[in-house]
């Protein structure tokens, strides 16, 4: 798991970063956790997102769009939350998120570092 | 002298050196004094809070059954004996691990999910839920819904049968 730890230590590196989780959609339970704050509980977080990504790809289905998820992008007042499903083989199932701040990250900086940390996980 | 001589025996008890049987708390099951409808309610509430809940069981740890949601398919009665023994197993791994009261217990078969929650030292949650269901979401919920369910547990009076 020391992959995995890097790669939860990498996302709060990135600027402005307030918490990261990698989360099994098929279950809503988080697989790692690092960051958040008292008000944040990332384990609801992830709970809660499992529902959001799932509703996304049944809605793919539903289209039939053959295609996947690359990222979901949640923006509300004070912070941007980002979802990146896991594309390798190893990761099925699973997704990143993170929640960083409106004033302190810059956008584009943080989802392409969540995309650099997305392919070098290998679990 | 073969072996199973040497083995130590159980003597007979002596009348009169019994220990005194256990009486044990009356059962939950069948109390009419029992908030029926608020309890039926927190059932439903959490069937439609989770998508994928296909019923509760609300049973004593006796294996009784006490009341219940579910539309089809499973036996309430089964439910809530299996409800027991988990609880049971849980009770056994608390006591030799020194980790204290069971909480709650979740199995996961190829088709679904039976979770089992303590509501206190009388009563139990059972959950089924499908394959898909949400289960960090319902490991959230349960626990919410067992405290209600315990005050509404708490202030009745036990059946006089």
């Amino acid at each position: 798991m020391g992959n995995l730890d890097i790669a939860l230590k990498n996302a709060m590196d990135i600027d402005g970063a307030i918490g990261a989780a990698l989360v099994d959609y098929t279950s809503g339970m988080t697989l790692g956790v690092a960051g958040g704050t008292g008000e944040i509980d990332l384990t609801v977080a992830a709970a809660g997102n499992t529902d959001v990504v799932r509703a996304k790809l049944r809605t793919i289905e539903m289209l039939r769009l053959d295609d996947e998820i690359e990222d979901i992008l949640i923006t509300l007042g004070s912070q941007y939350h980002l979802i990146r499903p896991l594309s390798n083989r190893t990761g099925k199932g699973l997704f990143l998120y993170l929640m960083v701040s409106k004033s302190r990250a810059n956008l584009a900086m943080a989802r392409h570092q969540l995309r650099a940390i997305e392919e070098s996980l290998e679990l | 002298m073969s072996r199973v001589d040497d083995l130590p025996r159980r003597a007979r008890p002596q009348p009169g050196t019994l220990p005194p049987p256990q009486a044990l708390p009356q059962s939950l099951a069948g109390n009419p004094a029992l908030p029926y409808p608020a309890i039926g309610q927190e059932l439903s509430t959490l069937r439609l809070q989770i998508p994928g809940v296909h019923g509760c069981v609300l049973g004593g740890v006796d294996g009784l059954l006490v009341t219940h949601n579910l539309q089809n398919g499973a036996d309430p009665d089964d439910l809530a004996a299996l409800a027991a023994t988990m609880y049971g197993l849980g009770r056994q791994v608390g006591l030799r691990l020194g980790q204290g009261d069971f909480q709650q217990s979740t199995v996961r078969n190829a088709g679904g999910y039976l979770s089992v929650y303590a509501i206190n030292g009388h009563a139990l949650l059972a959950v089924i839920g499908t394959d898909s269901i949400n289960v960090a979401r319902l490991h959230l919920h349960a626990p919410t819904t067992a405290a209600r369910l315990a005050e509404l547990l708490d202030g009745v009076s036990p059946a006089t049968s």
